[in-house]
C-alpha cells in the first residue's frame, strides 16, 4: 500500500508541476498557449489534493493541536484520549461525508463540462466523496486500533 | 450571532484541546454552525471545493514539492559550507549561519519546516561539536526555520492575499522587511548569547585564502543559491505568475538534486512526492473547511458586527493593533499559521482599514504572528519537529526558544504594527 501511495502521489503532483512547466513555456517562450490545458490540469490538481489527505489519514499525520496530551503522564490516558479524538472525528467527519454526498449528487445531477474540452467536472468534484469515505474507513480503523491497545492493556492490569 | 460565532469558536478551541485533527474541528464548529446557527450548508461544499480549485492555491503545493526536493538533494551542506566561508572563524558564527541559511532556504521553499528539516540535521550536531549546547542549537535553528515563512515566497501570503483579495506579490514584500530584521536580530542575540559558550572556532584564515575559499564554495552553493533568483527574478520581472515560477522551481530542482548534488535517488524522490503530497492533502482538507466556516461569518456580517463591537470599547489605534496582536499570538498558539490567516484576516480586515492599517502592512502583522506561532507551544509544529530532529525533549529546548523569540521576535512584531515602512517600503519600491 505504501509503494501504491508513493507512487501515485508522486506521479500526480509531478503531472501537476509538468502541465504548469509546460504551460510557461508555451505561453512565454513558444508563445503559443496551449488551449485547454488549464481547465485539464484542473482534475489531477483536485484528485492530488483529495488523495493527499486520505494518505494523511492512513499514516494518521493530520495536523492535530495535542494541547492536552501535554498534561497526560501513564499511556493509558493517551490512548484514552485518543478513542476520543477518532469517535469525535467520525462523527464530524461522517456529517460532512453526508454533505459532500449532497454535492456529488448536484454534481451529477446538473452534470456540467469545462468550458474548451467539455470534460465533465463530475469527474473533479467527485474526489471530495471518494476521499471522505477513504477518511472514514482510515479514521474507524484507527479507532478500532486504539480500542484494541486499550482493551490489551486493561487485561494486563487484570 | 456574534454569539453563535463565539460557541463556534469556543468548539472549534475545545476539538483542538482534545487532539482532533484540525480539519475535523472546522468541522465541528460547522456543526455547530448548522444545528444552533440556522446557517445552511447547502452549496456551501460546492462553493468551498470550486475555489481549492483556483489556480492561486496551487503555488503552495509546488512551492512545498520544491522545497522538499532541494531538502532531499543535498543542497543544505553546500549552502552551509557557503556561508560558514564567511562567518565560520568568528565566535557564534555558527549561529549566524544557522540564522541566514534559514532565510536562504525560506527563498527557496516559501514553508517554515524545510529549513529545519534541511539545516536540522546538518547543523545541529556541528554546533554540539563546536560548543553551543544541544537544546540551544536546536532552538536556533527551529527559530530561524520560521524565517522560511517571511522571505519570499511564502505559503501563508499566498494564502492571505487570495483570501483578503490583496496582491501576492505585494504580500510576498511586506513580510520580507521584517524577515530580514527577524534574521539581525537572531544573528546578533546569537553573537551576545554565545560569549558564554566554550567554543573551538576555526583558525582565521589569511585574506587570500578567504576569497579564494569563498570562491570555490561559492560554486558549489551556485545551483541551489540561483533558484531563487530564478523564482523571485521570474515573479518580479513581470515574466511569470507564482503559480507559474513554483513549477519552473520544480523543474529545475530535480534535475540539480538528481544530477549536480546527486543526493536525490529514486527511492527519496518518491519518498519526497509521498511526503509533499501529504503534507498538501492536510493542508488543503484544513483550508477547504476553515474556508467555508470563514465564509458563513462573513454571510452573516460578523466581520462588521466585531468592527461596531470593537469600536465601541475603544478606537484607540495603538490599543487596537496592542490587542490585535496579542489576539494573534493566542490564535497562533492553538491552530496553524494558514488556518489562522484564512480564519482571522476577512474577520480583521475591515477594522484594520478602518483604523488606517493598508491590507499589505496587515498581510506583514499577520505573517509574523503567525509565522510566531510556529514556534510558540502549546501548537508549535516546527519546534517540535526540530526537537525530534535535535533529539532533544521539547522542554528542554522551550526555554532557550522562547529566550530568542522575546530579543529576537517580539521586537519585530511591534515594529511591523507600528512602524507602517517596515512592510510597506517594498511593496512601495515595486510600485504596489
Amino acid at each position: 500500500m505504501d509503494r501504491f501511495a508513493k507512487y501515485l502521489l508522486t506521479g500526480l503532483i509531478c503531472i501537476v508541476a509538468a502541465g504548469q512547466f509546460v504551460q510557461v513555456i508555451t505561453r512565454y517562450v513558444l508563445q503559443i498557449p496551449v488551449m485547454g490545458l488549464e481547465e485539464t490540469m484542473l482534475y489531477p490538481t483536485l484528485w492530488l489534493y483529495i488523495l493527499g489527505a486520505v494518505n494523511a489519514s492512513r499514516e494518521n499525520t493530520h495536523i492535530r493541536a495535542n494541547v492536552l496530551e501535554i498534561f497526560l503522564k501513564t499511556p493509558r490516558q493517551h490512548t484514552v484520549l485518543a478513542v476520543i479524538g477518532e469517535v469525535l472525528s467520525l462523527i464530524i467527519g461522517i456529517w460532512l461525508t453526508t454533505w459532500a454526498w449532497d454535492f456529488t449528487r448536484y454534481s451529477w445531477r446538473v452534470w456540467k463540462e469545462s468550458p474548451t474540452l467539455y470534460i465533465p467536472t463530475f469527474w473533479s468534484d467527485v474526489a471530495l466523496f471518494v476521499g471522505m469515505v477513504l477518511m472514514m474507513i482510515y479514521t474507524a480503523v484507527h479507532l478500532v486500533g486504539h480500542l484494541r491497545d486499550l482493551a490489551s492493556a486493561g487485561q494486563h492490569h487484570g | 450571532m456574534v454569539e453563535i460565532a463565539l460557541m463556534s469558536v469556543g468548539v472549534l478551541v475545545l476539538l483542538l484541546t482534545l487532539g482532533v485533527p484540525l480539519p475535523y474541528c472546522f468541522g465541528g464548529a460547522l456543526m455547530l454552525m448548522y444545528f444552533v446557527g440556522d446557517v445552511t450548508m447547502k452549496g456551501n461544499m460546492l462553493w468551498g471545493f470550486q475555489q481549492l480549485g483556483n489556480p492561486v492555491l496551487l503555488a503552495i503545493p509546488l512551492f512545498v514539492l520544491a522545497g522538499t526536493v532541494m531538502s532531499q538533494s543535498g543542497i543544505a551542506a553546500s549552502l552551509l559550507n557557503f556561508v560558514n566561508a564567511f562567518i565560520g572563524h568568528v565566535r557564534g558564527g555558527l549561529g549566524v549561519v544557522a540564522a541566514v541559511s534559514c532565510a536562504i532556504i525560506g527563498a527557496i521553499s516559501g514553508s517554515g519546516l524545510t529549513g529545519i528539516a534541511a539545516i536540522g540535521p546538518l547543523l545541529i550536531p556541528e554546533m554540539e561539536k563546536r560548543g553551543y549546547p544541544r537544546e540551544y542549537a536546536t532552538a536556533l535553528v527551529a527559530n530561524s526555520s520560521i524565517l522560511g515563512l517571511l522571505i519570499p515566497p511564502s505559503v501563508t501570503m499566498i494564502v492571505y492575499g487570495w483570501v483578503t483579495d490583496t496582491s501576492i506579490l505585494a504580500c510576498f514584500l511586506a513580510t520580507a522587511g521584517p524577515g530580514l530584521l527577524v534574521m539581525l536580530n537572531f544573528s546578533l542575540v546569537n553573537l551576545f548569547l554565545a560569549r558564554k559558550f566554550p567554543l573551538k572556532l576555526d583558525a582565521k584564515p589569511a585574506t587570500a585564502d578567504l576569497v579564494s575559499e569563498v570562491g570555490r564554495r561559492g560554486v558549489k552553493a551556485g545551483p541551489a543559491l540561483l533558484m531563487p533568483v530564478i523564482v523571485l527574478g521570474g515573479i518580479y520581472g513581470g515574466i511569470m505568475t507564482p503559480t507559474e515560477a513554483a513549477a519552473v522551481s520544480v523543474i529545475y530542482a530535480i534535475p540539480v538534486g538528481f544530477l549536480i548534488y546527486k543526493g536525490l535517488r529514486l527511492s527519496n524522490f518518491l519518498a519526497a512526492g509521498m511526503e509533499a503530497a501529504t503534507a498538501i492533502g492536510t493542508i488543503m482538507l484544513m483550508i477547504l473547511f476553515s474556508m467555508i466556516l470563514s465564509q458563513m461569518f462573513v454571510m452573516e456580517s460578523i466581520p462588521q458586527e466585531l468592527v461596531e463591537g470593537i469600536f465601541q470599547i475603544t478606537d484607540n489605534k495603538v490599543l487596537l493593533l496592542v490587542l490585535i496582536n496579542v489576539l494573534l499570538f493566542l490564535v497562533g498558539m492553538v491552530v496553524n499559521d494558514i488556518t489562522a490567516i484564512i480564519l482571522i484576516a476577512p474577520l480583521l480586515l475591515p477594522l484594520m482599514e478602518a483604523i488606517g492599517v493598508s491590507p499589505v502592512q496587515f498581510a506583514a502583522i499577520m505573517g509574523v504572528n503567525t509565522a510566531m506561532g510556529g514556534v510558540t507551544p502549546p501548537y508549535a509544529s516546527i519546534l517540535y519537529l526540530g526537537a525530534r530532529i535535535g533529539d532533544v525533549k521539547v522542554t528542554k529546548v522551550i526555554r532557550p526558544a522562547m529566550v530568542l523569540i522575546i530579543t529576537g521576535y517580539v521586537p519585530v512584531v511591534f515594529l511591523t504594527s507600528f512602524w507602517s515602512d517596515l512592510s510597506l517600503f517594498l511593496p512601495r519600491l515595486f510600485g504596489y
